[in-house]
């Protein structure tokens, strides 16, 4: 362990801090969900290409978060945050997609689907 | 070997007065490591929440299309980026080492997100009053887990930032307080982009 | 909104009543005197030698890395002593209970242990065997180890560090409190569901098996984040990434898991409080609940969690067989990148857990073939022990025997987990015990690699030699008896004995099962060496020098033995992969330092044991349904961590004369020794 020895304000990740990429950010993920809302809202397109599209724009405000809000980049500051965060993505996808793959195909070989059952029906 | 080079006159064997490694960048990437693992908590709810969203999983209660209001939830994004970007406008003002700027953003970003919090109790508690609260289907189940954790991660981030209001003007910036204001602003960050997600996942797609 | 019990509850006590205490069940009773003698004699001793104060101030309150693997790995110890009775309660009962003619005793109609008792037995040797007991002695190894090895003064985060620590340790003594109050889980290991919903498990023995597990997986998580930040942050110059050892390697991949997979285990066994406490639906049988929803979340911690416990294991072979070979490890490239290989693939495999589930054939054949890959870095890292051993000068010492017969067991297991892969032989063989013994296989070269790890570095953190005679006699009746039980458990897998049997219907298996019985016995005896061996070794304590078996090649053996509880007087500066090798082979090795300097070390804290402790509480309420002990203990954690945020403590510094006079005296620097008290720095000192 050493001793702190320089001022703490000093640090590059205090440095780091900027008031135009953290407005960017905050512009950039508020026009992203606006539109996602307003795809979402104008209900045009079908499920499929719907669901593409709002993904789409989830992904690109996730991009402008991680760039403009954390401010990840490959600088001797972040390298370690940047990678660590490259080798959790795949196990997120891996979890998510796995099991939603292997829930789905299950269903279809074992659940008969009662036409009725895919209406809602307290609501209506 | 590259690795196995013959000692010479320049080689050492001890490094005295090694500075080591610096322990607010430590600690800000073992807080970053911690919230990769809390990444991880919220993949196994939105997996679960994904598995059971669907009619056998409602139960003939009510499914998503029922219960989200998409705009509201553009309300409560408005909140919850507002929050963010007040603690982030804080953390510049660190940079200048202005108290009074650190601890007005810290204030803003404390309302901001009390906002967002009484849109969410007002929803959940709304859904309980019409009888579908968390026992009712395993879909609500699922629903109410993944908004009340997040909501629970909202709840700590306030407790925290009240807790670096009291340590500021007491022990003032000094190398803990200063980490301790970078891992906030990381993890106030990081419930926003969970929020995001909850939001086009549930709010987006189950209105569809 | 909150889920009403069966029974009995009172504000005060919650769920627990009088006939919560099993003092009618001989078996329990005896256990408790024989824990209650155990406890008297120690904490007796303590006070006869008054050493409490010493206790508290050198141990409880510690934030030393070694200390806290030491106590990791004497938590570890006790639990693994605990699961193996319970092992060998289950084979007994096995070999009593055999056909319809067999006589009951105790309450039994068959054998000994009632089916409800059994159940217990079985859950609570799964569970304490990987969580309490493996768990916490690799974690106390690496704790021990990889700071030595990176050459730094101690972990990231020592405070944390000892947070981790005190929260596994307050889970596994939820695990050993469940014997003496209320009951066990009896719904296996991995908490069969829906047997675990409230429905069918009424008692507390589920919620005592969820929340020891969850409390010690808080701890668990937190030290991987520890370890993870101490390997990136505080290797010692020149040690760039390609001159870190390979156990320093598998501990960051092994810490990766920890990291990424434990908070799925969290979220699982919340969710299935959240069923038992708040009546959600996640994984009932009715109101739109999905019970292979619980299988899947379980395992998709469950196999990382495998993997997690062998990395480390494989760490400490690529540590001894060369050391003991006389040679540089074979394929060190290799050996890092197969590391990593298995510890990414281990996440696209746990289906193979359930590949009877129902689910198609193209999902069974992606898990199956994503599962044999893993064989094929597995095996990268068996050729590269094979090279490593072949040619080598070969010695074989107690760690050296421990790691080749590790290698046999992972061959063996190895080979049957491909078997298992292939889901055509799954279907056949699932739920048999042809699966317990090849997983068994797999856990005990782990068992294996501890033990040798725990032989290799021993020397190293106390100064002296564990005794070799009685070493060889332990690892021989160990792994004969290994030997003896699961090749009559691969048989009756082939025969067809399914797994968790209480009561034998097929006189046909009587040989095996008492053979099994003969193993059993045999690690009885396997134990008595082990323990003579503690006695012997402490009676005699023999010094060693700074590298005890003379052809170690790594960092932690350039330090003395025992090591300084500041680890290095001053850094080393790092030249070469094998640094003590190359140091050894220029004749550098017995170069010291020319001057000493001040060294900053972080004050002990009693907020780690504190916190540990209300997490307990915290358990026991909840467990009990005690809401105002719950309640008081979790705002207690809170209050406590927002305290120990305000702490001014900046550490204390030992000034370069009293490290001189430690260098010259080690005993007094070394873990055991009582330290004087030293006054914290202040403000302006720091600066």
């Amino acid at each position: 362990m050493s001793a702190p020895h320089s001022n703490p304000l000093e640090h590059p990740e205090v440095r780091q801090a900027s008031t135009w990429r953290y407005l960017a950010g905050f512009a950039a993920t508020i026009v992203l969900m606006q539109a996602a809302l307003t795809v979402t809202l104008r209900q045009h397109l079908p499920y499929t290409e719907y669901t593409l599209t709002i993904a789409g724009l989830a992904l690109a405000s996730l991009l402008a978060q991680a760039a403009l809000f954390f401010g990840l980049d490959i600088s001797r500051a972040q390298i370690w945050k940047s990678v660590s965060l490259v080798l959790t993505v795949p196990l997120f996808i891996l979890s998510v997609g796995l099991t939603v793959w292997m829930f789905h195909s299950l269903m279809q070989r074992t659940m008969i689907m009662p036409q009725n059952m895919a209406q809602p029906t307290m609501l209506q | 070997m590259a690795t196995q080079a013959a000692p010479g006159a320049g080689t050492r064997l001890f490094h005295p007065h090694f500075e080591g490694h610096d322990q607010i960048s430590a600690r800000t990437l073992g807080f970053w490591l911690y919230m990769l693992s809390d990444a991880l908590l919220f993949t196994g709810l939105f997996l679960a929440y994904a598995v059971l969203n669907n009619p056998m999983g409602a139960a003939g209660g009510p499914i998503a299309t029922q219960i989200v209001n998409p705009v509201e939830g553009m309300w409560q994004t408005y909140a919850v980026l507002g929050s963010v970007a007040a603690y982030s406008l804080a953390t510049v003002a660190l940079k200048k080492g202005s108290m009074v700027g650190v601890m007005a953003g810290i204030v803003i970003s404390i309302l901001l997100a009390l906002v967002f919090l009484g849109y969410e109790v007002h929803d959940l508690m709304g859904l309980m009053a019409q009888g579908h609260g968390p026992d009712s289907s395993g879909f609500l189940s699922a629903f109410f887990v993944l908004i009340a954790t997040h909501g629970l991660h909202m709840v700590f981030g306030i407790l925290w930032m009240i807790v670096m209001l009291v340590q500021i003007p007491t022990l003032g910036f000094s190398p803990n307080v200063v980490a301790r204001l970078l891992n906030l602003r990381m993890f106030w960050q990081f419930q926003a982009t969970v929020w995001v997600l909850v939001y086009v996942y549930v709010y987006m797609i189950g209105a569809f | 909104m909150q889920v009403a019990i069966q029974g009995p509850w009172s504000p005060l006590l919650g769920r627990l009543t009088l006939s919560a205490i099993p003092y009618t069940n001989p078996i329990l009773v005896g256990t408790f005197a024989v824990a209650a003698l155990i406890a008297l004699v120690v904490a007796g001793a303590v006070l006869y030698y008054k050493k409490l104060g010493y206790l508290w101030r050198e141990w409880l309150t510690t934030v030393d890395h070694k200390k806290i693997g030491v106590m990791y790995i004497i938590v570890g110890l006790v639990m693994f002593f605990r699961a193996f009775v319970d092992g060998l309660m289950m084979r007994t009962q096995q070999a009593m209970a055999i056909g319809p003619h067999s006589p009951g005793v105790l309450g039994a109609q068959h054998g000994y242990l009632p089916p409800f008792h059994f159940d217990q037995v079985y859950s609570a040797h799964g569970t304490i065997m990987i969580l309490f007991a493996a768990t916490p002695l690799l974690t106390g190894l690496t704790n021990v180890v990889v700071p030595l090895q990176i050459g730094a003064r101690d972990m990231a985060f020592p405070y944390m560090n000892a947070l981790s620590l005190w929260l596994t340790t307050a889970g596994a003594i939820l695990v050993m409190l469940s014997l003496f109050v209320g009951d066990f889980s009896s719904a296996g290991w991995v908490g069969l569901i829906p047997l675990t919903e409230l429905p069918y498990s009424p008692g507390v023995g589920v919620d005592y098996w969820m929340w020891a597990i969850q409390i010690s997986s808080i701890g668990t998580t937190l030290n991987a984040i520890n370890m993870i930040v101490t390997i990136i942050k505080m290797r010692a110059p020149g040690m760039g990434w390609f001159r870190v050892p390979v156990f320093t390697w598998t501990t960051l991949s092994t810490n990766i898991i920890g990291l990424t997979a434990f908070p799925i285990l969290g979220v699982v066994l919340a969710l299935l409080g959240a069923d038992r406490y708040l009546g959600t639906h996640f994984f009932t049988a009715g109101n739109g609940g999905n019970l292979m929803l619980y299988t899947n979340m379980f395992w998709i911690w469950g196999h990382p969690e495998v993997y997690f416990l062998v990395l480390p294991a494989f760490g400490i072979f690529s540590e001894i067989i060369p050391t003991f070979s006389e040679k540089p490890l074979f394929g060190y490239t290799t050996m890092v990148a197969a590391t990593f290989a298995i510890a990414g693939i281990s996440w696209a495999v746990w289906l193979h857990h359930f590949f009877t589930m129902g689910a198609g054939a193209d999902v069974n054949g992606f898990f199956s073939i994503a599962t044999m890959l893993v064989g094929i870095p597995t095996g990268v890292k068996v050729f590269n022990w094979m090279f490593t051993l072949y040619r080598g000068r070969l010695t074989f010492t107690t760690p050296m025997l421990w790691a080749l017969a590790g290698l046999f067991l992972l061959l063996v297991g190895g080979i049957t987990g491909m078997m298992l892969a292939i889901p055509a032989i799954n279907y056949t063989v699932h739920n048999s015990v042809f699966v317990i013994a090849h997983f068994h296989c797999m856990v005990l070269l782990v068992a294996a690699a501890i033990f040798a790890g725990v032989v290799y570095w021993f020397p190293k953190v106390f100064g002296f030699q564990l005794d070799e005679k009685n070493g060889l006699m332990f690892f021989w009746s160990f792994i004969t008896a290994t030997a003896i039980v699961f090749t009559a458990m691969f048989a009756l897998g082939f025969q067809g004995e399914t797994r968790r049997l209480d009561y034998i219907f097929n006189p046909a298996w009587r040989p095996m099962l008492w053979t099994e019985e003969a193993g059993m016995m045999l690690y009885l005896v396997s134990i008595f060496y082990f323990l003579r061996m503690l006695y012997v070794s402490l009676r005699d304590r023999v010094p060693v020098a700074s590298d005890p078996w003379g052809t170690a090649r790594t960092l932690e053996f350039l330090t003395h033995s025992p090591v300084p509880f500041y680890n290095f007087a001053v850094t080393p500066q790092v030249n070469a992969r094998d640094e003590l090798a190359w140091r050894r082979e220029h004749g550098l090795d017995k170069a010291q330092p020319e001057a000493f300097e001040p060294i900053h070390m972080p004050s002990n804290t009693g907020v780690p044991i504190i916190i540990g402790m209300l997490s307990l509480t915290l358990g026991f309420g909840l467990i009990w349904r005690i809401w105002w002990m719950a309640g008081f203990s979790l705002l207690a954690i809170i209050i406590a961590v927002i305290i120990r945020s305000f702490d001014k403590n900046l550490g204390y510094e030992l000034k370069p004369e009293e490290v001189a006079a430690m260098e010259r005296n080690l005993a007094t620097a070394s873990i055991i020794a009582e330290q004087p008290a030293r006054t914290p720095l202040t403000e302006a000192e720091a600066h």
